[in-house]
C-alpha cells in the first residue's frame, strides 16, 4: 500500500512538474471518472437511474454517492449495471457490491477489460492539505448519456469552509457534477462533489407575486467533501452486498442541543445530544441509557458545536458507524444534571427494508414484506410485539388499492385471522391469490395507531 | 334544451301564485335572530380577538335561542343579537355540545325589560315525521345578509355525517343523523332554522358542500330539542365513552356469516379505553348491546348505536356480545365519560406562546403514554418562546423540572417568570422526539 502511495505521487509529481495547462490536466482526469447506468426493477416498472461516480483504485472499484440509490431498495432489484467513459457511448458492465454505512457510497466495480483505461483519483492526492479561502477549483461535468457523456470543465472559488459534520468546502458557483473529483490549479485532488444544497429563490409570476422556492441542480454540485474526508475511507470496500457489519445503538430519537441550552447546562464550548425513542433491548437501553439522558462525549470526546445545531445529531449517528459490533464504547451523558458515564457494547443493526424478505401478490395487488425491528419504532411498540407483516408496495388500481391498501400499513388479520409470522401471511396471502374461485379478502390493518378492516373485492 | 328551460320557466310561476304564506311561518320569521359573536382565539402564540356571524332561533319565553356550536363557542366573549324588530340586545352561553353542533343562549332578559322589547319564540315540529320530497325553508343570515329565506325539499331524511374535525377542530356528528336539504344554505345561514310551511322548527341548519350544489345539511329538531333540554338544565352534555370505532359492515355480512340484518363492525379500538381494556379487538362484530340486537350494517345507522351508548350513565356496565373468529362473546365494558382530543386554549402572553392542554383523547390519538402537556398551536415571532425554537405542533412537557399535568401549573410558572424572569429549561416533544429550549428573558 506504502508502495502504491509512493508510485502514484511520483506520477503526480512528474505531471505537475511539467506546469500542465488546464486542457491537459482535464483530459488526464477524465480517467478517474464515469457515469453509471442502471435498472431498478419494482414490481410493476423498471426504473432507469442515471449517476456519476469515481474511480477509487485499480481494480475497478467506483464509488458513487449515497443519494444516487433511494434507500429501502434490495440489491436484488438493481439490474444491468452500465458503465460509461466521458466522451463515449460504450457500455461496460459492472456489479454492485453495497453501500457503506458510515460514509454512504455505494461501490461498484467495472468489468476486466474497462480497468486498464481508468486512473483512480488517488492518483491526483496532492500534499497541500485543505483549500484556501478564495482559491479556485475545477472539476469535471458530464452531459447525459443521449450526448455520449460529454465531458465539460466547472470551477468555481472556495467560499466557505466548514464542518457538517465532516470538513465541506462550499464555492461560489457549482464545481463538479455530484460523485465527481475536484482540483486545484496544479491537478491535485482536493476533495469529492457532494450531493448539491438546494438554493433558496423567490419566484415572481404574472398573477403571484414573491413565492418563495427551492432550486437543486441535480446535474452540478458546489459542495465539496474535503479529501482528509474521503482518502482515509476509500478502503471500506463493502465485504457484503448489505453493507454489513453495521453497527447499532438502538436509539431513533436524536436531537441536538442548541447553544442557549448549552450554555443553561453549563457546557462550555462544546453540545450534546438528547436521546429519546430508545428501543426496549436495544444495546442502548441494555447499557442502561434512558430517554432524556443528554450524551456529552464519546470515548471523552466532547461532543463539538455543529452550525446548524441539526449537524450535532448527524455526527454523533456517524461516530456511531464508525464503529463495529461488538466494539465498546463509553457515553458520558448528563442525566438530571449529574454526569455519569455509560459503557456500552453495541450491536449488529437489525434487519433493514433493504434486507427484508419481501412477496408481491400480483392478483392482490401489494407486496407483503416482514416486519422489521425498524417497524415496531414506527409503530410504537414492543419490537415483541411485531407479528404480521407490513405493505410494502401497493399496485395503483388493484383490488388492495381500491380497498384502500396503502403503503407502510400493518396488516395484522388476513381474512380474520391474527397472523403471527409472516410465513403464515405467506401462505395465507398464496392461498387467496391462487383460489380461482375468490371473490374478496379481508385485512385488518394499522395505521399511525389506528386500525381498520379494509375489504378488497377480486374479480 | 329550449323546451326545458321553457317547462322551468312555467313551474316557476306556477309557485309564485299562491300568494302569502301562513301565519305560523310569518311569526316563526319574527323569531329568527341574526347573531353577532367576538370571540377569543389562542392561535399565533398570542391572545386575540375575532368575530363572526351567524343565526339563530328563539326557542322558548325566557329567550333562549338555539344556534349552531361553529356559531358560539365557550371562546365568545361578547354576543349581540338582533331581533326581528331591529333591535339589538346582548345575549350570554348557556351551554354548548360540539358533537351535536349545537349551542343555547340566553337573551339578556333585563336589558329586554329594561328597554320593553318584545320578541316571539318559534315552536318546534316533529322532524321524526318528515317525509323526503318535503317542502322546507331555510332561514338566515346567509353571507351577512339578514333575514333570508330560501326554499328546498327534504332530500334526505338520515345523512350520516361525521368528522374529527368539524367544529372547530372539535368531533362532530358521531351521535346523530342529518336531514339533507336542497333549500339554499351558505355560511351565516348556520344555526338558522330549518322550518315547514306552517312555521315548525324542524331542524337547525349547520352545513353545506361548498362547491356543491344545494347540499345543505340541518341538525333533526328531535335531536336539538333534547340537548337544548339538557343544556338549560346541566349546561353541558354528559356522554359515555368505551372506546369502540364503528365500520360499515355493508356487504361483510357474508364473510362474518352473519344472520340477516344483524351486527356492527368494530373498526378500531382506541388504546388505553375501556373496550380495549376489556380485550375487544378491532374486527370483531357487536351483535348486541345490554341485550338488544344491534343492526350497524349502513353509516347513517352507526350514529343512533353511538348514542345509545353515549345516553348510558357514566360508569356504569354495558353488556356486549361480539362476534371474533364466528364464535359469540360476552364481555362487560365500563363506562367513562366522553371527552373531546380539543383540550383548554391559552395564551402566555410574556412568552408569545399560546397552547392548548393535551386531552385524554389527544393523547390515544397520537400515541402519547398520557396525558401530560400542552400542545403548542402557536408562537409569536421575536418573542421568548420562538427564539428558544419552539413550533406549532411541539408538547410542551415539563418547564423548569416541573411536569405540566394541567394549565395551572404552567399558568402559575407564567405569573412568577412575569413577575421575575429567569431563564428556565423547557423539555418538549416533536413526533416523539425529545429536545430541550431555554425561555431566556
Amino acid at each position: 500500500m506504502r508502495y502504491f502511495f509512493a508510485l502514484s505521487s511520483l506520477l503526480a509529481g512528474l505531471a505537475v512538474g511539467r506546469a500542465s495547462p488546464l486542457p491537459e490536466l482535464f483530459r488526464e482526469r477524465l480517467k478517474s471518472v464515469v457515469a453509471a447506468e442502471f435498472f431498478v426493477q419494482t414490481e410493476i416498472e423498471r426504473r432507469p437511474t442515471f449517476v456519476l461516480g469515481s474511480v477509487i483504485d485499480d481494480r475497478g472499484t467506483v464509488i458513487l454517492p449515497g443519494a444516487a440509490i433511494p434507500p429501502g431498495i434490495a440489491p436484488a432489484q438493481f439490474k444491468d449495471f452500465k458503465v460509461y467513459r466521458p466522451d463515449s457511448a460504450e457500455p461496460f458492465t459492472a456489479s454492485y457490491l453495497g453501500q457503506d454505512a458510515f460514509t454512504g457510497w455505494h461501490f461498484l466495480r467495472v468489468e476486466e477489460k474497462l480497468r486498464t483505461q481508468l486512473v483512480p483519483i488517488t492518483r491526483w492526492v496532492g500534499t497541500g492539505g485543505e483549500p484556501a479561502l478564495g482559491e479556485e477549483l475545477w472539476g469535471i461535468g458530464l452531459r447525459a448519456k443521449e450526448e455520449d457523456c460529454q465531458p465539460y470543465l466547472l470551477s468555481a472559488k472556495v467560499g466557505l469552509i466548514t464542518r457538517l459534520p465532516q470538513q465541506t468546502a462550499i464555492l461560489l458557483a457549482d464545481v463538479a457534477g455530484p460523485g465527481l473529483p475536484v482540483f486545484n490549479r496544479d491537478g491535485r485532488l482536493v476533495g469529492l462533489a457532494q450531493t448539491p444544497f438546494g438554493q433558496n429563490y423567490l419566484l415572481f409570476s404574472h398573477t403571484q407575486n414573491a413565492t418563495p422556492v427551492m432550486l437543486v441542480n441535480v446535474e452540478e454540485s458546489s459542495v465539496v467533501l474535503l479529501a482528509a474526508e474521503v482518502l482515509p475511507y476509500l478502503g471500506r470496500i463493502p465485504q457484503d452486498v448489505q453493507g454489513r457489519p453495521i453497527a447499532w445503538l438502538g436509539v431513533y430519537g436524536l436531537q441536538p442541543v442548541d447553544p442557549q441550552v448549552a450554555k443553561f447546562l453549563k457546557l462550555e464550548n462544546q453540545s450534546g445530544v438528547v436521546l429519546s425513542d430508545l428501543l426496549e433491548s436495544g444495546p442502548a437501553v441494555q447499557a442502561g441509557l434512558q430517554e432524556r439522558d443528554i450524551v456529552l462525549a464519546i470515548d471523552g470526546k466532547p461532543l463539538p458545536h455543529f452550525k446548524p445545531d441539526r449537524i450535532g445529531a448527524a455526527y454523533f449517528g456517524q461516530e456511531i458507524l464508525r464503529h463495529r459490533p461488538g466494539d465498546k464504547i463509553a457515553l458520558t451523558v448528563l442525566r438530571s444534571n449529574e454526569r455519569r458515564e455509560i459503557a456500552v457494547t453495541l450491536g449488529d443493526e437489525p434487519r433493514m427494508v433493504r434486507e427484508a424478505a419481501r412477496t408481491y401478490y400480483e392478483r392482490l395487488g401489494f407486496t407483503a414484506r416482514e416486519f422489521l425491528v425498524n417497524d415496531s419504532v414506527v409503530q410504537r411498540i414492543k419490537p415483541a410485539e411485531g407479528r404480521g407483516v407490513m405493505v410494502h408496495f401497493v399496485k395503483p388500481n388493484s383490488p388492495a388499492a381500491t380497498a384502500g391498501l396503502r403503503p407502510d400499513d400493518w396488516v395484522r388479520e388476513i381474512d380474520g385471522e391474527e397472523m403471527k409470522t409472516y410465513d403464515q401471511a405467506l401462505r395465507k396471502l398464496a392461498a387467496i391469490e391462487n383460489d380461482a374461485g375468490r371473490t374478496q379478502f379481508v385485512l385488518l390493518v394499522s395505521r399511525g395507531g389506528e386500525t381498520t378492516v379494509l375489504r378488497a373485492k377480486l374479480n | 334544451m329550449r323546451k326545458f328551460l321553457g317547462s322551468l320557466f312555467c313551474l316557476a310561476l306556477a309557485v309564485a301564485a299562491p300568494g302569502a304564506m301562513s301565519r305560523g311561518f310569518n311569526r316563526l320569521l319574527d323569531a329568527v335572530v341574526r347573531i353577532d359573536v367576538r370571540e377569543v382565539v389562542f392561535d399565533e402564540g398570542t391572545r386575540r380577538f375575532t368575530g363572526g356571524v351567524g343565526s339563530g332561533i328563539i326557542i322558548s319565553p325566557e329567550g333562549l335561542i338555539l344556534t349552531n356550536a361553529h356559531v358560539v363557542s365557550p371562546q365568545a366573549v361578547e354576543i349581540s343579537i338582533t331581533l326581528a324588530s331591529l333591535e339589538r340586545v346582548g345575549a350570554r352561553l348557556v351551554g354548548w355540545d360540539h358533537w351535536t353542533d349545537l349551542a343555547l343562549l340566553q337573551l339578556d332578559l333585563g336589558e329586554v325589560k329594561k328597554r320593553g322589547l318584545k320578541f316571539t319564540h318559534a315552536p318546534f315540529g316533529d322532524s321524526a315525521a318528515l317525509h323526503i320530497g318535503q317542502e322546507v325553508y331555510a332561514v338566515g343570515t346567509p353571507h351577512g345578509l339578514t333575514r333570508t329565506v330560501t326554499r328546498g325539499i327534504i332530500s334526505n331524511t338520515g345523512r350520516y355525517f361525521e368528522d374529527s374535525r368539524g367544529v372547530r377542530g372539535y368531533e362532530t356528528g358521531s351521535y346523530n343523523t342529518w336531514l339533507q336539504t336542497d333549500a339554499a344554505i351558505n355560511p351565516g345561514n348556520s344555526g338558522g332554522p330549518l322550518v315547514t310551511e306552517d312555521g315548525s322548527v324542524i331542524g337547525i341548519n349547520a352545513r353545506t358542500y361548498i362547491g356543491a350544489e344545494n347540499l345543505g345539511f340541518a341538525i333533526p329538531s328531535d335531536v336539538a330539542r333534547r340537548v337544548a333540554d339538557q343544556l338549560v338544565r346541566h349546561g353541558r352534555i354528559i356522554r359515555s365513552y368505551i372506546g369502540l370505532v364503528p365500520g360499515v359492515l355493508q356487504d361483510l355480512e357474508k364473510f362474518y356469516s352473519l344472520p340477516g340484518n344483524t351486527g356492527m363492525l368494530i373498526n378500531s379500538v382506541d388504546p388505553g379505553s375501556p373496550a380495549a381494556s376489556a380485550g375487544l379487538r378491532p374486527g370483531d362484530v357487536l351483535l348486541a348491546l345490554n341485550g338488544a340486537k344491534v343492526d350497524g350494517r349502513f353509516p347513517e345507522q352507526l350514529p343512533p348505536i353511538q348514542d345509545q351508548i353515549a345516553r348510558l350513565p357514566v360508569g356504569s356496565k354495558v353488556a356486549l356480545r361480539v362476534l371474533r373468529g364466528g364464535q359469540p362473546l360476552d364481555v362487560n365494558v365500563v363506562t367513562e365519560q366522553l371527552e373531546s382530543h380539543v383540550g383548554e386554549e391559552w395564551a402566555f402572553e410574556k412568552w408569545g406562546l399560546s397552547v392548548r392542554k393535551v386531552s385524554r383523547a389527544y393523547a390515544r390519538e397520537n400515541q402519547l403514554a398520557d396525558s401530560t402537556g400542552v400542545i403548542v398551536l402557536g408562537v409569536q415571532p421575536g418573542y421568548v418562546a420562538a427564539e428558544a425554537g419552539l413550533g406549532r405542533g411541539d408538547i410542551i412537557t415539563k418547564v423548569a423540572g416541573q411536569t405540566i399535568a394541567d394549565l395551572a401549573t404552567l399558568r402559575k410558572i407564567h405569573d412568577a417568570y412575569a413577575a421575575h424572569p429567569e431563564t428556565l429549561l423547557v423539555d418538549a416533544q416533536r413526533g416523539h422526539r425529545i429536545s430541550f429550549y431555554v425561555f431566556k428573558p
